[in-house]
């Protein structure tokens, strides 16, 4: 494979590690979050601003990167979690705006808009996004059938239930919110790493708001419906590369195609591509030999 | 200078809350954080704009507004029809509306970003001279004319909304919609006249702020967040909460860039938000809308 695909797999990698954080949010404890890639925002530039200014490995500037991204998701989840859901979803959205503007304010560091670029150059980077996607799936894939996965289901199916069974919901939700931005924030961090510059407008508003739609197009109960589609929808706009409608290149109507897909969905198929199914080996395997069986009969 | 800065955060505080009522007034009937409002201010602005160029003569404003306004009736009524009928016929969960509005919102600012580019586009000029001067403040014509509009507008909602029959049924089927079916109201129109007051609004605070900033894809939503920091301040869902909080984010804000410059007041507003939450999560208005069982 040359470069280019190599480079179109990374990019994929990197928004199945960004929809996982938004599954972990939605799918497991039903809360909407539009600010996800502040998250991105904040572990990113920490890592590699502080490596730059002073000279420390990545890896230890990474880890206080993703510290910040929890602690802030702590910060903001404390007040707004107590209130209905929509509040959190508005707060969370401000909150992205907050930080792109953060960015701005702080250019002496950050080099504002123009986007900070010196990011060193990391080996193999192309193995390290990878191992890291498959480590974050597996991570969510585990968790969703934890005990605390189940606990999470339950408060997303009924609120009121989950609390009349003994669950502490508020502190639950909060441990959701900080490990899924957490998470968000490696997303960052890799992406850092692959482009080798970040911009405050590479986190905008619309980042946030892709994986939410990437996360319905798979099916809000699926993770495995989540990262094929993560993945495929990525991929799709550089199928198009060469096509022309109204003399504008099909690129540039991304997100229009995203949209009139998410919007299908909702209007033929609201649980998602595979509803609640999961695509395991072994569901594969029985899916396989009960089509075996009704062939010879 | 005190009395200068306070008329201009008026004046600011009056736009952001007729962006704030539009959102509030959908949330209050119908329970859903209404996203496409975002997104039909930026297509208002625009078409605000097309109408006041190429219509010959030159409209007055008042003529603008008004096209504006009826084409914002038009197309909420279109977005509902093909987005959100659907929806309530399938009694699908609030995330589905939640998720198309977001949609909605995001569709109209990419299809203006592919034709018109992110480049802003100048309103012609309204008035020869722009400012006129009150003892020693100078005031911005554009200013007075938004806040007079802005004024008249909210006045208008809230006599329809507090002592009309329609603002009757509307206050019943924010309550209880099932219920106020059973009472004879009928829902469905009410959610539609709930949609056109908010196409409305849109309309006006699109022709509005595209004279004040000019016209671009981002306008609605970037001023969007503005009105939902207003409404949560106020109290999701209460129309009284959210104009008041609209009015208290303008003038803070402009005394806030005064003081500190305008590259910090995101992060300001969201600071207020966060502070207020914690002190009166009920938000202005005290009227809390909590989530039923």
């Amino acid at each position: 494979m040359n470069n280019y695909q190599l480079g179109l797999i990374m990019n994929s990698c990197i928004s199945v590690i960004e929809v996982v954080s938004v599954f972990i949010i939605t799918s497991l404890a039903g809360m909407f979050s539009l600010g996800q890639a502040a998250f991105m925002t904040i572990s990113a530039y920490l890592t590699f601003v502080l490596a730059k200014m002073l000279h420390l490995p990545i890896i230890l500037t990474a880890a206080i990167g993703l510290g910040m991204s929890g602690l802030c998701a702590y910060i903001i989840a404390v007040p707004t979690l107590r209130l209905r859901k929509d509040y959190f979803t508005l707060i969370t959205m401000g909150f992205g705006e907050m930080m792109a503007s953060i960015v701005v304010m702080l250019e002496k560091y950050t080099k504002g808009s123009i986007g900070f670029s010196s990011i060193p150059k990391v080996k193999s980077i192309f193995w390290i996004i990878v191992a890291t996607t498959i480590a974050v799936i597996f991570f969510a894939w585990q968790l969703k059938r934890s005990r605390f996965g189940r606990m999470c289901i339950a408060l997303k199916t009924d609120e009121t239930a989950a609390k009349s069974f003994g669950i502490d919901v508020y502190h639950l939700k909060i441990k959701v919110y900080v490990i899924a931005s957490c998470i968000s924030g490696l997303a960052g961090i890799l992406y850092g790493l692959k482009n080798r510059v970040i911009t405050p407008d590479g986190f905008s508003w619309n980042l946030s708001a892709e994986m939410q739609i990437f996360l319905f197009f798979g099916g809000t109960n699926s993770l495995t419906g989540a990262v094929i589609s993560a993945f495929g929808l990525k991929l799709l706009p550089e199928m198009l590369r060469n096509l022309t409608l109204f003399g504008v290149n099909m690129q540039e109507y991304r997100t229009v195609i995203y949209c009139l897909l998410i919007l299908l969905v909702i209007n033929f198929r609201p649980e998602g591509m595979l509803g609640d199914k999961e695509m395991s080996p072994s569901r594969m395997v029985r899916a396989m030999k009960r089509r075996l069986k009704r062939e010879k009969s | 200078m005190f009395l200068q800065l306070l008329f201009n955060g008026i004046s600011l505080g009056a736009v952001y809350a007729l962006i704030a009522v539009g959102f509030a007034i959908v949330f209050s009937v119908l329970k859903f954080s209404n996203f496409a409002h975002g997104g039909m201010i930026s297509i208002c602005a625009y078409i605000g704009f097309f109408f006041q160029k190429t219509v010959k003569p030159t409209p007055p404003i008042w003529v603008t507004i008004l096209f504006t306004s009826l084409c914002g009736i038009v197309m909420s009524l279109f977005l509902d029809r093909i987005v959100y009928a659907s929806i309530r016929r399938n009694k699908s969960p609030k995330n589905y509306y939640f998720l198309s509005s977001l949609t909605i919102s995001i569709i109209i600012t990419a299809i203006l970003n592919v034709f018109f580019s992110k480049n802003p586009l100048a309103y012609p000029m309204l008035f020869s001279s722009t400012t006129f001067n009150v003892g020693n403040i100078r005031i911005s014509r554009m200013d007075t004319m938004i806040l007079i509009v802005s004024v008249v507008l909210l006045v208008l909602l809230i006599f329809l909304i507090d002592k009309t029959k329609v603002g009757l049924a509307m206050r019943a089927v924010s309550i209880d919609p099932e219920t106020s079916k059973l009472m004879g109201i009928n829902s469905n129109f009410i959610i539609l006249m709930t949609f056109s007051l908010a196409g409305i609004l849109a309309g006006v605070s699109g022709v509005l702020l595209g004279c004040k900033y000019g016209v671009f894809p981002d306008l609605g939503q970037s001023m969007m967040i503005k009105g939902f920091i207003a409404s949560v301040i106020g109290g999701l869902g209460s129309l009284g909460g959210a104009i008041a909080a609209a009015f208290l984010l303008g003038i803070i804000e402009m005394f806030w860039t005064y003081v500190m410059g305008s590259l910090s007041t995101p992060v300001m507003t969201f600071v207020v938000m966060l502070l207020f939450l914690f002190i009166r999560p009920q938000g202005i208005s005290g009227r809390f809308a909590k989530e039923k069982v």
